[in-house]
């Protein structure tokens, strides 16, 4: 019985500590975003959406969202990453998506960007901005 | 060095034609200390007492978003086995005419390798340095022009490049300081890659002079040999001797692996020179790693085999002291090794990681053993 109650206090505090991340877009961004484009977005491989228009994509700055973002949709470790986009940045092949410093910033960012994408805790969602996946 | 200045007016330029340019600032920096293990040996810049500067270096790159879809690029390189003089290795500006099509000018990095591109930057790969018998070509950049190509070909990523240019400097081949000239380098590269699974193929030809220098006994005796050749009228066999507007090709395959923590990388190359009396050398590395969350682990073997076509040999049977120089001269550029590198990285930091190589190096020509160990933080900023 001990031993369930624990599990149970653990799963609970892992599942607040691991929040879902929830990717946002302009609500005027009509276009359909897959889970396999959103991948593609963040590793610089799609740079347009499919109405031709530019992507313009944002990261968070090394929180949690970004480790759980960069874990469950990109694959990839904090190091892995950063390795990866040494490689395209310093051979002027690509640009790693600008880095914002929370939730708050993306939300306002991409609510004043129709080419905006970003992601945020799916608990902080507003109508500002128009959820596109939840991971 | 000179052309620092040039470089650095042409960024200014650049930059203050159009204000509204987003210039960003990026670097990367490798500290690296190492020795070899026993007296009087030498081997990747190292002997037996411990250096910091031989393989440590710091970079910045410059690169400014013009409008309009172009873009100026320039990375400063200071290198410790150039006293930490900054020069300008890359400059050159890039036009995109579409997402998947883009055109480059200028100094940029030749794109022999899997890890050409960024040779320099140590964070990005498992090594302290990557395999030396493959990654010998004495050069890195060239001068001129490189035409890329991205896309998706249904799950699998396509980068096709095509380079032409020149180069013009000073490298060691058979001597120490030899002034080289390499005229009309064209090249293709390829790589498609499937998330975990990449393979590449690539293929160079180039005009090459190489004016070797009487600084080592290999370029003593290959001079002499050229002079006495001549000399006697020999004007044929002389110029197999001397590297000079001789056809350079290269060609190289290679592939890697990142699967579930599995590190697998291998690459094999070929480069000869023809008429010349610098040997085919073919060069190849496996190496398998295994990721543990900050930790690699790997372990790589290299080998480095040259050989001369046998009718090289015997060239001039009428002249035996000649025919016997010609031989030796051959046998003397020729080099035969192999390595074997055992390592760890450990990513200590989101943005540096440390590593510790050790690399055992056989020479099998002068069956001799050769041992260095290094320790590196690499880092990116």
């Amino acid at each position: 019985m001990k031993k369930l109650l624990l599990a149970t206090a653990v799963t609970l505090l892992s599942s607040t500590a691991f929040a879902d991340v929830a990717v946002i877009v302009n609500p005027a961004n009509g276009n359909a975003i897959d889970e396999g484009t959103i991948k593609k977005i963040y590793l610089g491989k799609a740079k347009s959406f499919d109405d031709g228009t530019k992507v313009n994509p944002v990261n968070q700055d090394g929180n949690s969202v970004s480790d759980e973002f960069n874990d469950k949709v990109v694959g990839k470790s904090s190091s892995q990453l950063n390795a990866y986009w040494s490689k395209l940045v310093f051979t002027g092949k690509g640009t790693p998506p600008e880095k914002l410093a929370n939730d708050q910033a993306v939300i306002d960012f991409v609510a004043s960007n129709n080419d905006a994408i970003g992601y945020i805790d799916a608990a902080k969602v507003t109508d500002k901005v128009k959820v596109i996946a939840t991971f | 060095m000179k052309k620092l200045p040039i470089a650095l007016a042409l960024c200014a330029a650049f930059v203050s034609a159009n204000t509204l340019a987003e210039v960003r600032i990026n670097g990367f920096a490798s500290i690296v200390g190492g020795k070899t293990l026993d007296d009087d040996t030498t081997l990747y810049g190292y002997d037996n007492d411990i250096s910091f500067k031989n393989e440590s270096m710091f970079a910045l790159q410059l690169s400014a978003d013009l409008q309009e879809k172009l873009s100026a690029t320039a990375q400063i390189v200071a290198r410790g086995d150039n006293d930490f003089d900054a020069e300008f290795e890359w400059a050159y500006l890039t036009y995109e005419f579409t997402d998947e099509l883009q055109l480059s000018a200028g100094k940029m990095r030749a794109p022999f390798y899997r890890y050409s591109d960024f040779l320099d930057v140590g964070y990005t790969y498992r090594w302290v340095r990557p395999p030396q018998s493959v990654y010998n070509l004495p050069f890195s950049t060239y001068e001129g022009l490189s035409l890329l190509h991205n896309t998706q070909l249904g799950d699998w990523d396509s980068t096709l490049q095509v380079i032409y240019g020149s180069f013009d400097g000073d490298i060691a081949v058979v001597s120490v300081n030899g002034d080289t000239e390499l005229n009309d380098i064209a090249g293709i590269n390829w790589t498609l890659a499937y998330d975990w699974f990449s393979a590449r193929a690539a293929y160079f030809v180039a005009e090459t002079t190489i004016d070797i220098a009487n600084d080592t006994d290999a370029g003593i005796a290959l001079n002499g040999l050229e002079q006495a050749l001549r000399g006697a009228g020999f004007v044929d066999q002389a110029n197999d001797i001397a590297a000079n507007e001789d056809d350079g090709s290269f060609f190289a395959i290679g592939f890697s692996i990142d699967y579930n923590n599995i590190l697998f990388d291998a690459e094999y190359t070929e480069f000869e020179v023809e008429n010349s009396a610098l040997a085919k050398q073919t060069q190849y590395y496996t190496s398998v790693g295994y990721r543990m969350n900050e930790w690699t682990v790997h372990l790589t073997y290299e080998n480095n085999d040259d050989k001369h076509d046998s009718n090289r040999y015997n060239a001039l049977p009428a002249v035996p002291a000649l025919n016997a120089g010609i031989n030796q001269v051959l046998e003397g550029v020729k080099a035969k090794s192999n390595v074997y590198t055992i390592g760890t990285r450990y990513d200590f930091h989101p943005s540096a990681a440390l590593k510790v190589d050790f690399s055992r190096f056989k020479d099998d020509i002068t069956d001799t053993e050769t041992d260095v160990v290094a320790v590196a933080v690499d880092l990116v900023f």
